[in-house]
């Protein structure tokens, strides 16, 4: 795997803003993308590597890697992480037993009796959502500390932040589906 | 000049040819001056062909083949009939397969261009509904070839629709949506623009959504005023109804009534409010898709500068209606809804002639793309709403010592089971002769910018490349078992039918009774005495209905009990629907 800040030409430096890799992505695009005349694998190797310096925890795991270290997807995760896995796991559940329940219903009455639980489960959700985006925001503050520090002398740490990451976002993605599995079960589709 | 390359919109019900002209997409006329291609081909017994407007004159006399579009890449299990077991459509002068069809459309489409700007035609850009999977792409690709076109490039319908609308707006920075709703299909795509960049940021649709299934709704819906079933009606008769369905729903986007008319049957008036409760499953599906696309590219209503409508259908008012309140501000109908499609088609043309210059677009592919794993789940390995070109890899390997290769199933879709996914095909790997897990074997997937789909496998202890033929999956071979197994239960059914019928209807009035009491409790005062007196007396004879196990009463009072709660029940659900659709920072 190519280092992606290397290919890219971005400082190794894990707090990095989103709107100055979206720059750099588009300006590459517009070079590199074969209907502009680039060269397609070129441009299949900076689209690659932008996902992954877009995306927090594969940022993490790839200065990680860059520095020598192997990354390990089964170590130790952050306390906090691990302990908010309940509310996320319960909202999952009253989503799809409505979901359920809702697809199983006969009755157009039985389906309204149902709908009256949505605005609740919709608040339930947003609540966990803006949680999770909290927790998010409390691991990635620690990126400076690991810039300061240089990333060789912090390898666990920034392990334990990118697996503490990894989950964070497998569940926001999750809880997104389930805000849209709602609508659909509202709406059909 | 540089080589011409024309851009087709290949649509359900019409289709267009455009062309770029010192910068801007010009549509291109037939002799007649007509650039509206009708998508309808005629074959004579001898093998004669008429295209478009000289096809139609048969209409209602011979068979004109119509909506070909919603053939293409399809199997006969999803075709509602209109395919052979092996694919093909019977005509006059045989079976032809879908992209046969389409190819003497595009050919007369190729023809007009040529005569146009009064040069040989070769390559073209040919758009495709952005929900279109991969065989129904790879199709429609054949369909050029076949009408001796080099298609360079397969190009999403709203994609298309958004070069156009931005075609005149390049210096601005801005999100935007396209809605697009033509004969057949629905796509809806939110994309991003800076700098002449249009990046598709999320697609969603439904391949099997558009006017077609709001003319033949209000053919039903005549049909059953004579006590009639649009099903049971012989293939000629349909299409008449069908075609009648049609003129009353472009005439209810005019005026307020309209008179479906069936010579020697008689007349049935279709109110725009009736028309709207036929619309309002379709409109429901439509919003679903909006509301996913949103969802995942991360927009709300108000993040969007513009929505912009294209496609026949985006004519119709209570389409427009539910726009707005989806999306939060009025629709930009400034796209002409016939024509946008082919000229960004024209656009993405001119782009990869080299003539225009400032754009470049980057699209997404519409589906996860995925294998099959142990356990009948789906390993998604490429990610619905990736930019295309995109690429993936897996690795395989042995399970046991000395197996020499393995079934890998390609998928499509968004399902977590495998089954309920669309099946691209199967490939087998092989492997070398080895220990356990020792035999590897890399995998790569690549979608290219036509969305389609090629397989490479890499031995890693020779490093030898191969394409992976992809076979195509045998489902329509299964279709038949499926239809025994229908049949079967059909006929099992029959014999305890009362018993079922009974179980049905209890099953509904327990769910029905408790609901009865909590929503009476809950919206009760909103409703007259007369309305909960009729509730009240629906219920009993329900309850009384149970208690005695009468099958007959029990069917006809819970469906009556349905029907005096129907509006109970949309009271309800309107304050549901308000409360999650509605945000949080209004």
């Amino acid at each position: 795997m190519t280092d992606p800040f290397a290919l890219l030409g971005v400082p190794r430096r894990l707090d990095l803003k989103d709107t100055d890799i979206d720059r750099l992505l588009l300006d590459a695009s517009q070079l590199h993308h074969p209907d502009a005349g680039g060269d397609q694998n070129l441009f299949l190797k900076i689209r690659s590597a932008g996902e992954i310096l877009k995306s927090p925890e594969k940022r993490v795991r790839a200065a990680i890697e860059s520095t020598g270290f192997s990354f390990d997807g089964r170590g130790e995760i952050p306390a906090e992480v691990v302990g908010y896995f309940s509310n996320v796991a319960s909202v999952l559940q009253d989503v799809d037993s409505f979901v359920s329940e809702r697809s199983n219903a006969l009755s157009n009455l039985g389906k309204a009796v149902l709908d009256r639980r949505v605005p609740g489960l919709k608040a339930d959700l947003e609540r966990v959502i803006s949680n999770l985006n909290d927790l998010k925001d409390v691991m990635i503050s620690n990126f400076k500390i690991f810039d300061e520090k240089g990333w060789s002398e912090c390898e666990a740490e920034m392990g334990q932040v990118a697996r503490g990451l990894i989950f964070l976002t497998k569940w926001s993605g999750q809880l997104k589906e389930a805000n849209g599995k709602i609508f659909e079960a509202l709406l059909g589709g | 000049m540089s080589e011409v390359i024309i851009g087709i919109d290949l649509g359900t019900t019409q289709s267009a040819v455009a062309v770029v002209d010192s910068g801007f997409p010009l549509l291109l006329a037939d002799l007649e001056g007509r650039s509206l291609v009708p998508s309808a081909v005629w074959y004579s017994k001898k093998g004669e062909i008429k295209v478009g407007h000289e096809a139609l004159r048969f209409a209602g006399i011979e068979e004109v083949h119509t909506s070909v579009k919603s053939l293409i890449g399809r199997r006969a299990g999803e075709s509602d009939g209109r395919l052979t077991a092996d694919g093909y459509i019977s005509t006059a002068a045989g079976l032809k397969l879908p992209e046969e069809v389409s190819a003497e459309i595009l050919n007369t489409l190729k023809e007009i261009a040529e005569n146009r700007l009064e040069t040989e035609v070769t390559k073209a850009v040919l758009t495709v509904p952005a929900y279109f999977n991969d065989g129904q792409r790879a199709a429609t690709k054949e369909a050029g070839r076949l009408a001796g076109l080099e298609v360079v490039r397969i190009l999403s319908e709203p994609t298309a629709a958004a070069l156009s609308y931005g075609l005149d707006r390049l210096d601005e920075s801005s999100r935007v949506a396209v809605f697009d709703l033509g004969g057949g299909t629905f796509d809806v795509s939110v994309l991003e623009m800076r700098e002449g960049v249009f990046e598709v940021s999320s697609t969603s649709g439904d391949t099997d959504l558009g006017g077609d299934d709001f003319d033949k709704a209000i053919a039903g819906f005549a049909a059953v005023k004579f006590g009639r079933d649009l099903g049971d009606f012989e293939s000629m008769e349909r299409v008449q109804w069908i075609s009648e369905g049609r003129r009353v729903k472009l005439a209810l986007s005019e005026v307020e009534e309209a008179i479906f008319r069936i010579p020697f049957t008689g007349e049935v008036p279709v109110s725009r409010e009736a028309f709207l409760g036929l619309m309002k499953p379709f409109l429901d599906r439509m919003e679903s898709c909006c509301r996913r696309a949103m969802l995942d590219a991360e927009v709300t209503g108000k993040d969007l500068a513009a929505i912009v409508m294209v496609g026949g259908s985006s004519r119709i008012p209570m389409v427009k209606d539910r726009v707005a309140t989806i999306f939060e501000q009025e629709p930009d109908l400034s796209q002409h809804p016939d024509e946008a499609i082919a000229r960004g088609a024209a656009i993405q043309a001119g782009i990869l002639a080299g003539t225009v210059r400032e754009i470049l677009l980057l699209d997404v592919t519409p589906l996860s793309l995925g294998i099959e794993t142990m356990g009948g789940l789906m390993n998604v390995l490429i990610s619905r709403n990736t930019t295309i070109p995109c690429k993936a890899g897996e690795m395989f390997t042995n399970a046991v010592e000395g197996q020499e290769s393995m079934n890998v199933r390609v998928l499509q879709g968004e399902r977590e089971l495998a089954k309920d996914n669309w099946e691209l095909g199967s490939f087998e790997v092989s492997f070398e002769s080895d220990r356990r897990g020792q035999a590897r074997v890399g995998v790569e997937f690549r979608i290219d910018a036509d969305g389609i789909l090629s397989v490479l496998a890499r031995d890693v202890a020779s490093n030898v490349d191969t394409v992976v033929k992809i076979g195509s999956a045998a489902v329509d071979v299964q279709e038949t078992k499926v239809e025994q197994m229908v049949s079967e239960s059909v006929e099992f059914a029959f014999e305890d039918m009362n018993a079922r019928v009974f179980e049905e209807s209890r099953l509904k009035a327990e769910e029905l009774l408790p609901a009865v009491g909590v929503a009476l409790e809950q919206a009760g005062t909103f409703l007259t005495q007369k309305e909960i007196s009729e509730i009240q007396d629906a219920k009993e004879k329900v309850e009384i209905a149970i208690k005695d196990r009468k099958v007959a009463e029990l069917k006809v009072s819970v469906e009556q009990l349905d029907a005096v709660t129907e509006s109970l029940a949309a009271m309800l659900v309107e304050e549901a629907t308000k409360a999650i659709f509605s945000n949080p920072q209004d």
